[in-house]
């Protein structure tokens, strides 16, 4: 789960690393009485879990109060579901630096990542220039040696006054990292304020997915998703996508999804939502076709291959989920696996055809998506 | 022959008390796997379909040795479950987790590399030597994915194996060893180290990886390939083509993996390793035909 940078910076704080001064905002309301309290020029930045935020015009800087309502009026009315807005101290910067740890999957290690050239180039830069990114593994069973933080700072190249400060980030950083069970703690960029101090000007926190049930203060919330229905979905545990095509996808397995969505769009045709309809929500077939038909399609397309997952279950489970919402739009079957025969039994009872080809099955969904068939 | 698991393997199953242990644990003896004792904390003196069970995997090698341990443990537990088999001397494991913590992910992958065991998984559905032995929750019984023959499989995903598979058996061809080694991030053995058991196997004449896209294993693959660690044909099928660009792990994810990732660029490395890369599962069996005759 990727946290708000209000969320990240909450944390950074409570570790040791010095962020801004801020006040969250959910309303104009509120505004005023935060400029105040910050002191202008302060910067606006929506909260927003997209990235690019700089270059989408989701952060403004405001000189005077009667800019600052104009600019979040803007803000909470543009097309970007700004639900919040985290008002912020102008901070005065000489530099800024890049940090982050992350995982290296290789090596199975945590790894530090450190450029004295920090901001939004750094992917530029890790093209162009990769000698000036240093990376650092740190095997976790061991935890994060001087050493470790000494082949960053110096390798990094950093002036002899910031060694010691910064040092302290990229402790401070790693023990967020480990206490969060974290994918990513980054900090981009790390201003260095001219009388030499490092402050988090941004905080990028990403909670492991399956490490959330060790971080209950942070649970899913509304603001981090496009729509209230998408909300729902992700806290029944159903992904859920949506997308502006024609045929709806009820699929399961991340890997057999994207190669039916390769073969929808090889064949022509275009994908309206997908609902993922097995694994441990094989049993859910009422409940996955009422998501699909959130997204208006013109075929609605079940593919399966399940092991655990029972054919003739899933079949079941459509035959009911037809009965219940009564969908307008054809039906396109391929479920297969274990106790399949018996599936196509009850598929063919329910008057639909069991293909057993997924290529076919596809060919045919957009052939009806095309009026073709 | 096969790789991982055969015949004269003697299999241990951590937590077969459970309900899916205890109804997997059935297949794999039926399929032929030689399980010698099952493992599950306070319940020595039991037995599930006749297997011995031992309060801890010490107890029970002691009474049944044992080289490999499959794993029906939940995610919580997985890690002090591996490091359990791994004190026991046990260095073949296999765990269907589907939800292992990140971290405790790369303490396992670690700890195995550091005293030369392999883990597979988590979140896979296991191993299957055709003919010989299974771990997991593979369905041996769907004769049309499952048959014995000479190709080695690895794959990343579940459903999508079944799916390619039976494309490899639609195609006059059967499989010696099937590894599922997981869709998680941070698997415990990747592709490119199974490559070298593959080469070993006189059994094996062909390779077929089933890769999504995102994380560098089938690159890895390439780099083995070209290296000539793996020397045999091989095809790969990889979903994921056309996905619209999902979510990015902010800019550390592209600085690790260097812009690797897509599809697209693992299909030009694969190729340029001499690999074939088919586009959609029914060319995984004409492919095969073109390097196997």
């Amino acid at each position: 789960m990727k946290l708000f940078e209000y969320q990240a910076k909450n944390i950074f704080r409570e570790k040791g690393i010095t962020t801004p001064r801020g006040i969250l905002i959910r309303n104009m309301e509120d505004l005023d009485a935060a400029v105040a309290d910050i002191g202008l020029p302060c910067v606006l930045k929506s909260q927003v879990l997209r990235g690019g935020r700089g270059k989408a015009g989701l952060i403004r800087l405001v000189k005077d109060a009667e800019s600052a309502r104009n600019e979040a009026q803007e803000l909470f009315a543009s097309e970007h579901n700004v639900h919040m807005i985290l008002v912020e101290e102008a901070v005065s910067i000489a530099s800024e630096i890049y940090l982050a740890v992350t995982v290296d999957a290789v090596t199975s290690t945590a790894m530090l990542i450190g450029c004295a050239e920090g901001g939004v180039e750094i992917e530029k830069l890790a093209a162009t220039a990769p000698e000036k990114i240093v990376t650092v593994k740190v095997d976790m069973s061991h935890g994060l040696g001087g050493f470790h933080v000494n082949n960053l700072v110096y390798g990094m190249g950093l002036p002899t006054e910031l060694i010691k400060p910064v040092s302290a980030v990229v402790r401070n950083l790693y023990k967020t990292f480990t206490a969060y069970d974290a994918q990513l703690a980054e900090i981009n960029p790390l201003f260095i304020t001219t009388d030499g101090t490092p402050i988090a000007g941004d905080g990028k926190l990403i909670i492991d997915d399956n490490s959330e049930w060790r971080h209950p203060d942070y649970p899913l919330s509304r603001e981090q998703f496009d729509s209230q229905v998408e909300f729902e979905a992700a806290q029944e545990g159903i992904p859920y996508l949506v997308f502006d095509g024609d045929v709806a996808l009820m699929c399961a397995g991340a890997g057999l999804t994207t190669t039916v969505f390769d073969l929808i769009n090889d064949a022509g045709g275009t994908v309206a939502t997908y609902v993922e309809f097995g694994g441990a929500n094989y049993t859910k077939a009422v409940r996955t076709m009422e998501l699909c038909l959130e997204t208006p399609s013109k075929v609605i397309l079940v593919v399966t291959f399940g092991t655990i997952a029972r054919a003739d279950v899933m079949a079941q489970g459509l035959v009911e989920a037809i009965k219940t919402h009564k969908p307008q739009q054809p039906i396109v079957t391929c479920i297969r696996g274990t106790n399949e025969e018996e599936a196509f039994k009850i598929l063919r009872e329910a008057g639909l055809e069991p293909l057993t080809n997924t290529e076919e099955a596809v060919q045919r969904a957009v052939d009806i998506a095309a009026g073709r068939a | 022959m096969s790789i991982f698991v055969n015949k004269q393997s003697r299999v241990i199953v951590q937590g077969v008390t459970g309900k899916e242990g205890a109804f997997w644990a059935k297949h794999m003896k039926d399929m032929g796997t030689q399980v010698v004792a099952g493992v599950t904390p306070g319940k020595e003196g039991q037995n599930v379909d006749g297997i011995p069970v031992y309060h801890s995997v010490r107890r029970a090698t002691a009474e049944h040795p044992a080289d490999v341990s499959m794993l029906f443990v939940p995610p919580k537990f997985t890690k002090d479950a591996v490091f359990e088999a791994l004190d026991a001397g046990i260095r073949k494991i296999c765990t269907i987790a589907d939800g292992i913590p990140l971290h405790d992910a790369i303490e396992i992958r670690r700890a195995a590399m550091s005293c030369g065991a392999m883990v597979i998984g988590g979140n896979t559905s296991g191993i299957i030597s055709a003919g010989e032995a299974m771990l997991g929750t593979i369905p041996y019984w769907i004769e049309r994915v499952y048959r014995k023959g000479h190709v080695g499989v690895m794959t990343r995903s579940g459903s999508l194996t079944n799916e390619v598979t039976a494309e490899i058996v639609k195609g006059g061809f059967g499989i010696t060893t099937l590894i599922g080694v997981g869709g998680d991030p941070v698997p415990g053995t990747r592709f490119a180290e199974l490559l070298p058991l593959y080469e070993a196997d006189d059994d094996t004449h062909a390779v077929v990886i089933i890769g999504e896209l995102g994380g560098t294993m089938e690159e890895e693959v390439a780099e083995a390939r070209e290296a000539g660690i793996f020397t045999k044909p091989l095809v790969a099928f990889m979903g994921g083509r056309t996905a619209p660009e999902g979510k990015r792990m902010g800019h550390a994810g592209a600085i690790v993996t260097g812009g690797r990732g897509t599809v697209k660029g693992k299909t030009a490395a694969l190729i340029q390793a001499g690999a074939k890369v088919a586009k959609r599962p029914s060319e995984v069996g004409p492919l095969l035909r073109s390097f196997l005759g």
